[in-house]
């Protein structure tokens, strides 16, 4: 049987990709949105269910509503994008694409999907890119969770393995901040195994 | 209109949704057949024309990010589906439902030929799901203050009601504060134990047997019990048991509710308690023997017994040693008396230095051997400065056709004849 664990070497270019994919969203928001941000070096974990409700528990504040926009994204890679601000953060969001004082529900949901849409279209786009692959995207979703229950309570339940690759975005100017999770499971963790061990034939051809 | 946009109109056309390309600056290269039915606008009449023309209210602002995005990343940009839309608006005819009065959109923006800067617009009518959406919202909102008061209630209910659940076997499942504050209780002490261990009634009473077989035959139960708190107080509870069935009208719980009646039954009791001696005075003791007058189930072998007791030489008890030593005379022999008479026996004070006695489920041999029990309990006594005293004793059993009167009477005549023959015995007339 093949193995479907993840050396370290695998872990090191998928780091590397991430690195290069999260440059490019700071660019295209940069670009696109005029907002100057940073992002942070990605954490990078494979784990299961339990592991990672207990990360996003630490990771998300439990006191507070957040703002939890999820997109899929299916081909030979595919997985869960899930994008995490606060509310503060969604509302300064809001302030700033819509430029009014008091936005909307509306015009922050609207703004919250906006940066969603970029940042997982440049993240996801620029790591299938480098992996030779192609990549769909499927219409993304937010709802207004209060603490960081993030995970279904029944999907806990089942064995998965999971890859969390988390990052936070920060554009400190306009106090916007949020947490990045991309998650694949089970077979798609083996296929992106296999897209790593091309790209390394690749580099090392 | 180039070559390759009129070849796709034709599958535009075709689509079950809603199609129309646009440039950067938001003016309409295509506007499929779907939205020309569902708007009312013709595609000749809006084509190369800028779709704020028609649709002033859009932001157009955001939509231009949006297209810009697109074209950029090379990627679908989404607006956001679950509230209002943010895009063009499209009246919807649907007559059973007004919760819409325009469709509720999925709209996707997907880049088309990005060299002259043209996406596409796709549209997709969910305003069902978002119907379902919102009444399935309704509903939850509705649900949880329905739960928001059902746990207020249930707060006062726990704080306020002595209220015990327990399984199909009595063993206690569960309990409110109420309940635990009362008897002195933790939770985790009640659960587990059975619900009888509290009651002061004994196991195989007639009174407990009754109890269960009401409810073993799924009726509700109700009286008053005595209960023994943590502390060993006795209390008076009023007291309603139900028992819970499944759908197949087996028992799975039984629900115990208990309201206080300590005080009152305080009162009751003292409303029939001689004071001195604490035995049932001479009004407890009509209201029972014309109660056992009234069971029509007695037979000479199968009656009940009434004994008169009298204390001999009182009088000469208080002329003697004093009315506070008559008191003590009184006092120690219901104390006997009490201790002697058997369980399901009614003791109490006539009057004066006279006690009564009311024996069940006798015949004329068991009611004198009780009295004779009686009588030489007395004697045995040993009164602190008085000494010795003994009592006489009469002795009758119901007959038919007997009334309270005529069996007092009875044993009022063989009481008299016992002091006649020297006083300490017994003496009986049974008919």
């Amino acid at each position: 049987m093949e193995s479907t664990e993840f050396s370290s070497d695998h872990l090191d270019v998928l780091r590397e990709l991430m690195n290069i994919a999260m440059g490019n969203a700071t660019a295209s928001i940069a670009d696109l949105l005029q907002a100057f941000g940073t992002m942070h070096i990605p954490h990078i974990s494979i784990s299961d269910m339990d592991g990672l409700k207990s990360y996003i528990e630490e990771a998300v504040p439990s006191d507070q509503h957040s703002y939890v926009t999820k997109q899929l994204f299916g081909g030979v890679f595919g997985g869960e994008f899930v994008f995490v601000m606060t509310n503060e953060s969604a509302a300064n969001l809001g302030h700033y694409l819509y430029d009014v004082d008091v936005p909307s529900d509306a015009d922050i949901l609207d703004a919250v999907i906006e940066l969603t849409n970029i940042l997982s279209s440049t993240i996801i786009s620029r790591l299938t890119e480098e992996l030779n692959t192609k990549v769909q995207f499927f219409p993304p979703s937010t709802e207004i969770i209060s603490g960081n229950n993030l995970i279904s309570q029944e999907e806990t339940l089942n064995y998965h393995r999971i890859i969390i690759v988390s990052t936070v975005m920060e554009f400190q100017s306009h106090k916007i901040s949020g947490q990045i999770f991309i998650l694949t499971k089970d077979g798609m963790i083996q296929r992106l195994r296999e897209l790593i061990d091309q790209k390394l034939e690749e580099l090392y051809a | 209109m180039n070559y390759m946009l009129k070849q796709c109109n034709i599958v535009f056309d075709s689509l079950e949704n809603g199609t129309l390309v646009v440039d950067e600056e938001c003016v309409v290269w295509s506007w499929n057949k779907w939205l020309e039915i569902n708007t009312g606008i013709e595609a000749e009449s809006i084509i190369e024309k800028n779709l704020e023309l028609f649709y002033p209210e859009v932001d157009y602002k955001g939509l231009q990010r949006k297209i810009r995005t697109t074209l950029r990343l090379n990627t679908p940009t989404f607006y956001d589906a679950s509230l209002s839309n943010r895009f063009i608006q499209i009246p919807r005819h649907k007559i059973t439902s007004s919760l819409l009065s325009f469709m509720q959109l999925q709209v996707t923006i997907a880049p088309y030929i990005p060299a002259e800067k043209k996406v596409m617009i796709s549209i997709h009518d969910i305003s069902d799901l978002h119907e379902l959406k919102m009444t399935l919202q309704q509903r939850m909102k509705e649900i949880a203050l329905l739960n928001s008061e059902l746990q207020q209630d249930k707060q006062i209910i726990n704080a306020n009601l002595m209220i015990v659940k327990t399984d199909s076997g009595c063993e206690i499942v569960d309990a409110t504060e109420a309940f635990c504050d009362f008897f002195g209780y933790t939770k985790g002490e009640l659960i587990g134990g059975s619900l009888s261990r509290f009651y002061a009634l004994d196991a195989g009473s007639d009174d407990f047997e009754q109890m269960k077989e009401v409810l073993r035959n799924k009726h509700r139960w109700s009286g008053e019990v005595e209960i023994i708190t943590k502390n060993n107080d006795c209390v008076w509870m009023d007291t309603v048991i139900s028992p819970f069935v499944d759908e197949y009208g087996e028992i799975i719980s039984y629900t115990a509710i208990y309201h206080d009646i300590t005080d009152k039954k305080r009162i009751e009791m003292l409303s029939v308690t001689d004071p001195l001696t604490k035995l049932f005075n001479r009004q407890k003791f009509d209201d029972v023997c014309r109660g056992m007058l009234m069971r029509r189930h007695w037979t000479k072998e199968y009656t009940f017994g009434l004994i008169i007791i009298d204390v001999d030489y009182f009088k000469k008890v208080n002329d003697t040693y004093g009315h506070q030593a008559g008191d003590s005379v009184l006092i120690e022999v219901s104390d006997i008396l009490s201790q002697t008479v058997r369980t399901g026996d009614v003791l109490a004070r006539w009057g004066g230095e006279e006690f009564v006695v009311l024996t069940p489920d006798v015949d004329s041999g068991k009611v004198l051997y009780a009295a004779e029990k009686l009588r030489r309990a007395i004697e045995m006594l040993e009164i602190p400065a008085v000494g010795k005293v003994t009592a006489s004793f009469g002795v009758t059993v119901f007959v038919e056709g007997d009334t309270q009167e005529s069996m007092l009477h009875r044993s009022d005549q063989a009481l008299y004849r016992a002091k006649e023959k020297g006083r300490n015995r017994v003496e009986s007339i049974f008919s």
